[in-house]
């Protein structure tokens, strides 16, 4: 196996998003970079996929034979985003059910650069309590500050942190209403550098919308994030839709930004959790517990 | 040369660099600091993270009292750096450990000082005297101290009032790794010029000038040009010479872990009736009829950060221990402010204040506890305040204005010789709603009007005598309050306490059983078994001895919880409240 | 009513926004997919404005493109006091025009950073953060010595022109480029003034200042 920068095997063996599929033009070659490795990806109009080491041969641009090319890493196609892996990768990704649910809106609001490690990232989307300072009357408005009790269990047949029964005062809650009120939340992490949101959906009460951010580690301190959206929504257009989420985004990256160390320290010590950061203690020492080292400062043993 | 580097007073930012209201990003030897000025003038260097999620400082807010971190809204005092409010969990008082790393700061020749672990102090330097002196513009440079510090040896200049010449001496009147002195002469003009080297990091650092002599208008400008043309030539010099040596490594501070208690939501763990704290009565004055206002400053050290609501205990010269609120507002930090009511009945001691302690006399007090958090997600909050009882409620009104938070505080006295601290009360504009020499009726009549039309998201923070408590809570019962929107604070516990019974407690984590005979308290049995217990009232007024329930019924005798409370039989003041059934247990 | 082809991360777009808000006048929004969907080289697009660049306005039949020409625009009609954009003292015209320039330098470095970081646009952008470094060193120390002259704004006047408005966005935007303004104090100091101007509004990226005054 070729030598890799990253040691981390946990995170070697992980799938990792590379681009939303919508915005890859078929046949033509794509470069990236995934834990400090030059890749190259080419999708072709029959729906297979290519994901290989960059080389000088096939350079950005240019037209490819998807079949054709030699020296393939694996490859997945799940939820509109090429994946891949510098390791053994499990036989499938974490399942969002949802995603094949006729109804739903899918789209890739946005894939951004940020610089700060993959896991700060993760802990900021599991974050109610900064609704009403960074998403000021959007997600949240003063004086309503409070993150409510909520539970957070490791489910152990799904390997995943689950946060449940979460509540947060949001000032438009519904496209019917002009009141703020009380939304519901659910959020899973079902892979150290994945998070997926369940969020009530303001047209339809009985279902909620599906947010994820997937982000793909350019290396421990760099990030792409891709927001993918699973929503239900039959009036707006997928630009304004975007729109709104790429808002949200660019508000919290001068705070990803301004964080030090960039790295998520994973000693208990390091930081100062409330009760509020139930889900993100329950993060750090999953992330611990598996070991992983890279993009986080592990805990002196 | 780093090393030693780390003891020296270094200067990281410049007088001019801290107008109202503004945090300034200052690095010193790699750590960022985030320095800030308070409206009462006092600079803060303070490490440039947020304890919480380490999110820098400098890009929080500077609201002239607290410096407010811009991902989570947490509020650090002026002075202490402690945390007072997490709003997050409105309804909690945050841990008054939570405090943010701080560093020294001294100001002086237009310059702000800190250091790593300042050894000694801010160097002399004769021939800059305070008030004459010129503070040039910073110059950051991208290299290390040492290759500008040697440039600045063969700086060239003219003195004041001269810089359109170009024939003066300089010479170097003393010099070391992180400054030099320069004087320049020509014909009858000298000036004195010493640049300091502020070392940012392995690679970057600032000069910083300062000239002797004072000089205005047009000439003072010239000076300040002249400089800083010279010192950018410098710059791009000592840049140019840095680009052909290897970049350094960055230095990588390191930072304080936060202490073990503090790595999970902590706890309040001060125990006991203890008066860590050695104050000094700065000032006594009389701050109302019948009402002497006391400041109590700190013999050596800072005062510890306090919450609006937050109490002290004061330790008399006579023996005997008292309550009082903490009346300042956020980020006044140099002293505290308690109001102190002389009592017809007193006991020893209201009177023992008024009569004994004088401006000068020094004091033990405890730290600041807070049974009487203020919350700050009410879209409208009511103080309602009779006599003495304006003491806490005017700590949290101030915390509100400054935040520009919906409120009123309704203050109750006989006259308006009796409205204490009209100082303070005056800064409350329109909010503050005074109501003079109302009868009991009235009052009651009063309450009903102001507490009428109760709407959810409203608070209501009650201190006063103990009938006009009673009264208010009636009221707002009646009104549709709901219990956990009222919150209140009495004096003192009124009840009469019926210390007959005999029981048994166990304590569930200490894995003990104590009996508990008639006449004493679960907390003296408890103490003399060895269990730490904070307490401070010990009349079931003040909330801090409070223990959780898990079995068995209690006798409530206090006045600090309120009606739900007692209900659900999970709380108890073990001060003064005892068991109905033969056995408690508690969760200690 | 005033019509904004606009995207919300765009320092460029949000100069319009910010002189619209702090004059009170009122617009409405064309949505752009600048990112991913490239909607401002569209084919629709390009006949609005066939350079492909947002921002642009329409404005009673009157299609204009270029944020700073549109600032000039919008503060010589709907500036009723006239402080924006004094068209009555040449000298001071002079002045703004010049720092408009100085802007768009902004805009060819700092935003190319911060396009290359955050959207993964093909620029050099070593060469794109020095010249940011460049042009904030000048801005810091032009700025230092508006201060010791109680001068708080860009140009030499007692109030904010459309020049503190065209150099606001970008600069406050250069972090997410690579770009930090820890070196630059006095410009730290301006973008305080700038987020306090009556009427100052943010756009994603961009925090509020705390209150100026005493409460």
């Amino acid at each position: 196996m070729t030598k890799t920068r990253c040691t981390d095997q946990v995170i070697l063996d992980l799938w990792h998003p590379l681009a939303a599929l919508a915005e890859v033009r078929a046949g033509v070659v794509v470069d990236t970079v995934l834990l400090e490795e030059r890749l190259s990806l080419a999708i072709d109009g029959k729906g297979s996929a290519a994901v290989w080491r960059d080389r000088a041969d096939l350079a950005e641009g240019s037209l490819v034979d998807v079949a054709a090319v030699d020296g393939k890493l694996p490859v997945k196609l799940a939820y509109g985003y090429i994946w891949t892996s510098l390791g053994n990768p499990p036989a499938d990704l974490f399942p969002i059910p949802e995603f094949d649910e006729p109804d739903r809106r899918k789209l890739n609001a946005a894939t951004v650069g940020v610089n700060v490690s993959a896991p700060r990232a993760i802990e900021n989307f599991l974050d109610m309590g900064h609704f009403p300072y960074v998403h000021t009357d959007i997600l949240g408005a003063e004086p309503h500050t409070e993150v409510k009790e909520y539970d957070v269990e490791i489910s152990v047949d799904r390997d995943e942190i689950l946060a449940t029964r979460c509540r947060f005062f949001q000032p438009m809650a519904s496209t019917t209403s002009t009141e703020g009120a009380d939304v519901d939340y659910i959020y899973r992490v079902p892979h150290p550098y994945c998070s997926v949101l369940y969020k009530s959906s303001p047209v339809d009460e009985s279902r909620l919308d599906v947010i994820a951010v997937f982000l793909q580690p350019v290396d421990q301190e760099h990030v792409r994030a891709h927001m993918m959206l699973c929503i239900l929504d039959e009036e707006n257009e997928d630009k304004v839709i975007k729109r709104f989420q790429q808002t949200i985004f660019g508000q919290d990256k001068p705070i990803l930004e301004n964080q030090f160390p960039k790295r998520l320290p994973l000693d208990p010590r390091a930081e100062t959790p409330i009760r509020a950061d139930k889900s993100a203690i329950a993060y750090r020492r999953w992330l611990s517990q598996k070991g992983v080292t890279y993009g986080v400062i592990p805990a002196a043993t | 040369m780093l090393d030693t580097a780390k003891t020296r007073w270094h200067p990281v930012a410049a007088t001019y660099d801290l107008p109202f209201r503004h945090v300034f990003h200052a690095q010193l030897l790699g750590r960022e600091f985030a320095v800030w000025r308070a409206d009462d003038g006092y600079v803060n260097v303070w490490e440039n993270r947020c304890l919480h999620r380490g999110v820098r400082l400098s890009i929080g807010i500077n609201d002239g009292r607290e410096l407010k971190c811009q991902y989570h809204g947490w509020r650090y005092s002026n002075r202490t750096a402690g945390c007072t409010y997490i709003p997050a969990h409105p309804a909690d008082a945050p841990a008054r450990t939570i405090t943010n790393r701080t560093f020294a700061a001294v100001e002086r020749y237009g310059l702000i000082w800190s250091a790593e672990e300042p050894q000694g102090e801010v160097p002399e330097l004769p021939g800059l005297a305070e008030g004459e002196l010129l503070t040039l513009r910073g110059i950051p440079v991208n290299a290390p101290a040492d290759v500008v510090a040697a440039r600045l040896e063969g700086y060239r200049f003219q003195p004041n009032g001269r810089t359109d010449g170009s024939d003066a001496k300089v010479s170097v009147e003393a010099s070391n790794e992180f400054s030099v002195a320069l004087r320049a002469v020509d014909g009858e003009a000298s000036t004195l010029a010493v640049f300091f080297v502020q070392p940012v990091d392995s690679n970057r650092s600032v000069i910083r000038g300062v000239l002797d002599g004072k000089v205005e208008g047009a000439v003072r400008l010239a000076v300040l040009h002249h400089h800083n043309d010279l010192l950018s030539k410098l710059r791009d010099i000592a840049e140019h010479e840095a680009q052909a040596q290897p970049v350094p490594a960055p230095l990588e501070p390191v930072i304080d872990r936060v202490s073990p208690e503090l790595a999970e939501m902590p706890e309040e763990t001060k125990h006991g009736r203890k008066a860590t704290i050695r104050v000094e009565v700065a000032r006594k004055w009389q701050a109302a009829d019948g009402i002497a206002g006391f400041e109590l400053r700190p013999i050596k050290g800072l005062l510890p950060t306090f919450q609006p609501g937050a109490h002290i205990d004061v330790h008399l010269p006579n023996g005997l221990i008292r309550q009082y609120s903490i009346t300042n507002g956020p980020g006044e930090s140099d002293s505290y402010i308690i109001g102190v009511k002389l009592e017809r009945d007193s006991k020893g001691g209201s009177t023992c204040l008024h009569e004994t302690v004088r401006q000068g006399d020094v004091l033990a007090i405890s730290e600041p506890r807070n049974n009487f958090p203020l919350r700050r997600d009410a879209m409208k909050t009511i103080f309602v305040a009779g006599g003495i009882g304006i003491t806490p409620l005017l700590a949290m009104a101030q915390a509100l204005s400054n935040q520009s938070l919906n409120f009123e505080l309704h203050y109750f006295a006989q006259n308006e010789a009796q409205l204490a601290f009209p100082e303070k009360t005056a800064c409350l504009g329109t909010s503050l709603k005074p109501h003079l020499g109302l009868s009991p009726e009235q009052t009651g009549a009063r309450l009903r009007e102001i507490l009428s039309g109760y709407r959810s998201d409203a608070h209501l923070y009650l201190c006063g005598p103990g009938p006009m408590l009673e009264a208010a809570r009636h009221v707002a019962a009646e009104a549709g309050w709901p219990e956990t929107a009222v919150h209140f604070e009495y004096f003192k516990n009124t009840n009469v306490i019926d210390d007959s019974s005999s029981f048994e407690v166990a304590l569930a984590r200490s894995c003990v059983t104590l009996k508990v005979p008639a006449g004493r308290t679960i907390l003296d049995v408890m103490r003399e078994a060895g269990i730490d217990m904070p307490s401070s009232c010990e009349q079931g007024a003040c909330g801090t001895c409070l223990a959780t329930v898990i079995e068995g019924e209690p006798d409530h005798q206090d006045v600090y919880l309120n009606d739900a409370e007692r209900k659900s039989g999970t709380k108890i003041m073990t001060c003064v409240s005892r068991a109905k059934s033969a056995r408690l247990v508690l969760d200690l | 009513m005033i019509t904004l082809y606009d995207y919300e991360l765009s320092g460029n777009c949000y100069k319009l926004r910010l002189l619209m808000g702090m004059l009170g006048v009122d617009w409405t929004t064309v949505p752009i997919d600048f990112y991913p969907g490239r909607e401002h080289k569209s084919e629709w697009f390009l006949k609005i404005n066939p350079l492909g660049q947002l921002p642009v306005i329409e404005d009673d039949g009157l299609v204009l493109r270029d944020a700073q020409a549109i600032l000039v625009y919008l503060a010589s009609k709907y500036d009723a006091v006239g402080t924006w954009y004094p068209r009555d003292n040449p000298a001071l015209l002079g002045e703004i025009g010049q720092w408009l320039a100085f802007a768009d330098g902004i805009t060819g470095t700092a935003s190319a950073a911060r396009l290359h970081d955050a959207l993964f646009y093909d620029f050099d952008v070593e060469a794109a953060r020095a010249g940011a470094h460049r042009l904030f060193r000048i801005l810091d120390e032009h700025l230092w010595f508006g201060e010791q002259e109680g001068r708080d704004w860009i140009c030499s006047a007692s109030h904010p022109t459309i020049a503190d408005i065209a150099c606001f966005p970008y600069i406050m935007l250069s972090e997410e480029g690579g770009v930090p303004r820890q070196d630059y104090p006095a410009i730290r100091r301006w973008c305080d003034r700038v987020k306090r101007i009556k009427g100052f509004t943010v756009m994603s990226g961009v925090f509020p200042a705390g209150p100026a005054k005493a409460a």
